[in-house]
Order: C-alpha cells, then structure tokens, then sequence
C-alpha cells in the first residue's frame, strides 16, 4: 500500500440514466482526483450531478443507471470492477459518507450507541469494552459535549446539530481514508452550519483524512476546499485551486454568474442596483445543446459556443471546459448596473 | 378615513404567542412553549424589514400572526391604523387584499391541479376585482408578465415549472390584488443560486416601482443584508437587535448578532452549544423561567449580571437602534427603554417539554 499515489482518482466517469425523456446522462465525462489529505469540493446546483458524482464513489446508482462507463480509481484498484464484498469493505472503512438530513439517514428507532456499535461490529472484531470507548471518544471528537447522555439518545432526542455531528462521529468510526460530505451544512441554522464545517476542517487537519464536500453553498465551500470542482449539467466545467477561485475568480462564465448572483461579503444594497442573475435556466439533461450546455444562459456565447462541444483549457493548476474563459481578475463581484 | 402617510403602513406591539405542549393533565398544570415574546416593530411605507433568525426564533410565527393566520396570544398588530387583532371574518377578509404572503415552498404552496390562469385569478373573484371574465383574464397576463413569466403561462400546471417559475406564480398571487404590504417567508430558501438572484431581484422591483412594503423573513444573512432598509434580528422569540440594516451589521451590539455575521472561518467551534430546542432544550430552563437572557448559554461575553437579571432593551436614540443585552450598560449613546414593558419574572413561563 503505497502512501503517495493518489487517493482517489476518477477517470471519464459517465453515468446514463433511462427516462421517460429517453436516456439523459446526470455524470457525464467526469474526471478528477483526490490526494491524500486533500479537501475538495465539488459544486453545482440542483441537477448538476454533484451528488450523483458522490453516490458513484460509494458504488451506489439509482435505480434505471446503465452500468457506468469509466473509472473510479482508490489506492489503485478500480471501485467499478471490484466485487460487490470487496466494494462492502472499502464502502464504511474507507470510504465513509455523511448524508445531507441526518434525521432520514439514521435509523430512528435504535439509539446512536446501537447505531454506532453496529458500525464496529460489523467491520471489525474489537471487544466491546473497546467498541464502547471508541464510540464515546468519537462522539467527542465530533464536538458533543455529553457523549454518554448522546449515546443513549435516539435520534429525534437530538437537535439537528447534533444529529449531523452524530452522522460524522459515525462517518469516522473506523477512521476512513476519505470522508465524502454531500451537503452536510445545508439543512442546519447558519451559526450550527459554522459550527460543522469548523469541525470538519478540525478533524480534518488533525487525522489526515481526505474529504470529498459536496455542496450548493459557495460560502461553506470557500472555507474548508482546497481545490473546488464545478459542475453544470452533469460535466465538471471548472476546477481550480479554492484561494484563486474565490479571490481572482472562476475562469468559466457559469462560475463568475453564480458568485456574482450571491451579495456574499459585500456591502451593496438593492439601491445600487440589481443582482446580477443568471438570466434562464438549466436546460433538462434529455434536450441539451449540441454546443457548451452553458451556452444559452452565457453572456459570451457565440456561434463556436452553441453549436461545438468546448474542450479542457489549462492554466496553472486549473482547467477550464470553455470556448471563452474569462481571465480577467474578478471586479466588483455583485454590481450590475 | 385617511391614514397618516407618515405613520407606519404596519406596526405590532409587544406581540406574544404561546402554544401548548402536549402533555400536562389531570394534575400536572399544561405547560405551553412561548414562540413569541413581547416583540414589537414597525414596517414603514416602501421598505423592506428584514426578520432574521434561526429555526425556533419564532420569525414564522411572527409572519404568520402579521397575516393574521394565527391569532396572537397578547399584543397587538395595526395595519395603517385599522387594529386587526380583533378583527374576523368579513371585516377581516376586507383588509386583506392589502396584505399578502408568499411562501417558502413554493411546491406545497400551489395547487397542483390547478392551472396558473386559476391560481393567479382567484384572490381577484374572491375580493371582486375586474367586471368580467375577459377584464381579469386580461389582468392575468399582465400579472405574469410582471413576474418574468409570459401569458403564455396560462394554461399551464405548476409541475411544468421549475422552483423559481413556481415561486414566480405565487408572487403573482400575492400581488394579484395590489397589497400594500407582502409577507415572504424564506421565499428563495428552497431556489437555486441563480433562480434566487431572480426572485430577490423581483421582490427588490416590487418595492422600488409600485411601492409595496416588504416583510422579508430570512435565516440568510447576505440576502437581507442587501434587500433590507431595516432589520429585526430575533432569537428564541425576543428581539435581540434591530435598527438599519447597514449599521446593524456592520456594527452588531448584540453578540448574538455577531455571531451571525461572522465573517471568517473560526479555528474552533462559534458559539458553544446547540440552538435550544424542544428536545434539547436550554442548559437551564431555570434561567428562561426567571426572564434571563435566553442567549446566556452560547454567549462568551456574558456579564455577572446576566445570570441574576433579566436583559434590559437600550436604544441608541434617533438613530432607530436597540438592542436587549446587559453589555450595553453604559455606553454613552444607548439608553435603557421604557424599563416598565421589560418582562417579569413571572410573565416569562417558557417551559420545555421534559
């Protein structure tokens, strides 16, 4: 087992669904990696693929997916061709999944202990003694004041919070290589979300462990991503590094709209005028553009845009899926006049 | 009757609400949670008031008492004058074409059978609005058209839109009959990033050329930042902090207030603790009882006194500023307010449910 390949590499992942429309594709061509005690974060709006993009990872499709096409390297060994026991291994000890409700992802009728003990003994062969310590010293870790009263506690004893500080202390149980987080924040008041992502980072730093943070929120990515990938309609269109992606700005129009669309961090009010919304919408998987999918909805479009597929322009560490990328530095990121 | 064009368009005072837990009985006393406590703010002509909190803060169950969905406990709300608290029925119905909400999900909030053209026209039948078929049919079209939707819209069901469209239908319905005053409940929380830039810029739109007033509801403190003339900032059912949003936020009194716009990723955890619920409710629901300071638990600035007295509200004066917090004590421009309507000991029964 080598410790510098890289953790997880993702190779032309492409997942085809079968619908009423006819066959849509939600991951289509998706290639990225993870190194080891890396954080990134993958974002894209409602239908993007972001979240699909993770379920992959733990081998989990919806019901109707062809069988991918492409990928999913860990440590080496393709997640796509493994046995479904060995993919049973990987899935829990190495790869851990914490979920965006906590409230539907743990069972609601047996306590955080039975829930967690399960985790431990399924997985491995410790004595209960050390399950019992185990599982009080994670749920400590994940921020819970009171580990013993938690542990007893069914989950709708529990706040939101610490429901999804629950659902971490579980996700580390068997100290995972890789952490995917598909938008743990989303459902939590705003202070608690600050809160969840400080611990994340926390726990993060401290174990060494990759996290995959799948989100909406331009915000909670900015403050725990190294490196974020975005999506638009089911293909990555952006991957840079986080420092230059939130400061000099995304290169790929889609990601200059979105950041711009949100008065985040600045002092503008509705008097100096309106924000600047990405006019449109996406365009449903079964009837996109022969072109960049972005195209209709995109300020720089031309005839090159709309009807040839863009391809991967490289830039430092970033890459770019765009006929036009924008290269000048992010200006006054709300106003439109 | 003329109203005062100066006065507020609505105003509530010391608004209470309590709700009754289940449980209690044949010999225990009924214990009742207090979602709103003693809260009182204006919304003037033109402007948009933005209602700040987190989930248990009671914003909804203010929105809901200003539409009157729900009657309020104590207190009062005046509409441009006219004291709807004890209003019903006809008398109530007639006022409400001038005050109307849009909801935040706007999914469970239309009817799904019904086409838009239905959906649009009916608070116009209901309040008489239009002569005939064709005069209301015409005043659909330009109602849709003025959300960003197209006539074309008509006859079609909400399942054919997205989030946003659907969230476009119902702020046709609210603004079919020309309200003075729209309530909007986390109106962009269920919306994407870009679809929520749309709708804030219509709600923005909706102020600035018909003069409607706004009470916008929101956890999302960006959005109320840019879209609000003033804020109220609400925690646990009390109004902690409010006064112009700009000086509001960029320089909080309340430390509760500061923990909502910190800006920069702290190293450990924010605030200590969880937001006190029904099921974990206060470290010490013997300080709620006594009318102590319900953000004591997570405050790290807290005071002696915080824990043997209750808050006091300081205004800063002219500047339309106040905020309930010991740690104002002191200060050259603030001043404590009317230190009569301060809750009681005995008036604070917030209870919790075990």
């Amino acid at each position: 087992m080598g410790g510098e390949e890289t953790l997880l590499r993702v190779e032309d992942l492409t997942v085809a669904l079968e619908t009423r429309e006819g066959t849509i594709e939600p991951v289509k061509e998706v290639s990225f990696s993870v190194e080891r005690g890396e954080a990134v974060g993958l974002v894209g709006e409602s239908g993007s693929g972001k979240t699909l993009t993770g379920l992959s990872l733990l081998g989990l499709f919806p019901p109707g997916a062809k069988p991918p096409e492409g990928r999913i390297l860990f440590e080496g060994s393709d997640l796509l061709s493994l046995s479904p026991s060995r993919l049973r291994e990987i899935r829990g000890q190495k790869i851990s999944m914490v979920f965006q409700e906590p409230q539907s992802a743990l069972n609601p009728v047996l306590t955080v202990f039975t829930q967690m003990e399960e985790i431990y003994k399924s997985h491995t062969s410790l004595p209960s003694s050390d399950v019992r310590e185990r599982i009080l010293g994670r749920l400590r870790e994940a921020g819970l004041p009171d580990p013993l009263t938690v542990s007893r506690s069914y989950p709708h004893q529990l706040s939101g919070g610490m429901r999804q500080r629950v659902m971490i202390a579980m996700a580390l149980a068997l100290d995972p290589l890789l952490v995917i987080a598909d938008e743990p924040t989303t459902a939590l008041d705003p202070t608690v979300a600050l809160q969840i992502l400080a611990l994340l980072s926390r726990i993060r730093k401290s174990s060494g462990q990759s996290l995959l943070f799948i989100s909406h929120d331009l915000s909670h990515v900015r403050r725990v991503s190294d490196r974020v990938l975005l999506m638009y309609a089911g293909r990555i269109v952006e991957e840079a590094n986080s420092a230059i992606f939130f400061s000099a700005g995304p290169r790929h129009p889609y990601g200059r709209a979105l950041l711009a669309s949100r008065p985040e961090g600045a002092t503008l009010t509705r008097k100096d005028g309106p924000l600047s919304a990405i006019g449109g919408q996406v365009p449903p998987l079964w009837d996109l553009p022969p072109g960049c999918a972005f195209a209709p909805r995109c300020e720089r479009a031309d005839d090159l845009c709309r009807f040839t597929r863009p391809s991967w322009q490289t830039k430092g560490e970033g890459r770019v899926f765009c006929h036009h990328p924008v290269d000048t530095p992010m200006g006054a990121p709300v106003h439109a006049a | 009757m003329q109203p005062d064009p100066t006065s507020p368009l609505l105003s509530s005072e010391g608004l209470v609400r309590e709700f009754e837990l289940p449980g209690g009985g044949l010999f225990s006393r009924k214990k009742s949670l207090r979602a709103v406590s003693d809260v009182s703010f204006f919304i003037g002509r033109r402007e948009v008031l933005g209602l700040v909190g987190e989930s248990g803060s009671g914003k909804t169950t203010i929105g809901r008492l200003v539409m009157r969905l729900l009657p309020p406990t104590r207190g009062r709300i005046l509409f441009d004058g006219i004291d709807l608290t004890n209003l019903s029925g006809g008398a109530l119905r007639s006022h409400r074409r001038r005050f109307q909400m849009v909801f935040q999900d706007p999914y469970a909030s239309l009817n799904p059978r019904m086409r838009v053209r239905e959906i649009v026209e009916e608070p116009l039948i209901v309040h008489g609005i239009g002569s005939g078929k064709a005069e209301r049919r015409e005043r659909v079209a330009h109602l849709l058209e003025r959300v960003g939707l197209s006539s074309r819209d008509m006859e079609r069901l909400p399942r054919e839109f997205s989030g946003g469209g659907r969230q476009r239908i119902g702020i046709a319905r609210a603004i079919a009959c020309g309200p003075d005053l729209l309530v909007a409940d986390e109106p962009i929380a269920s919306l994407d990033l870009s679809m929520g830039a749309q709708i804030i810029n219509l709600f923005s739109s909706l102020v600035e050329s018909e003069g409607m007033s706004l009470l916008f509801i929101s956890h999302d403190i960006p959005v109320v930042r840019y879209l609000s003339d003033r804020v109220v900032v609400l925690y646990r059912g009390s109004v902690v902090e409010s006064g112009p949003t700009g000086q509001v936020f960029a320089s909080p009194r309340h430390p509760y207030t500061r923990l909502l716009t910190e800006g920069s990723l702290p190293s450990e955890p924010v605030a200590s603790g969880e937001i006190p619920s029904r099921h974990s409710p206060p470290d010490s629901v013997g300080s709620q009882e006594a009318g102590l300071c319900a953000f004591l638990p997570r405050c790290g600035d807290s005071l002696p006194e915080c824990r043997t007295s209750p808050p006091i509200r300081y205004s800063d004066g002219k500047g339309g500023r106040e905020a309930l917090c010991h740690l104002l004590r002191g200060e050259s421009d603030w001043l404590p307010l009317h230190p009569s309507s301060q809750g009681s000991p005995s008036d604070v029964p917030i209870a919790a449910s075990r």
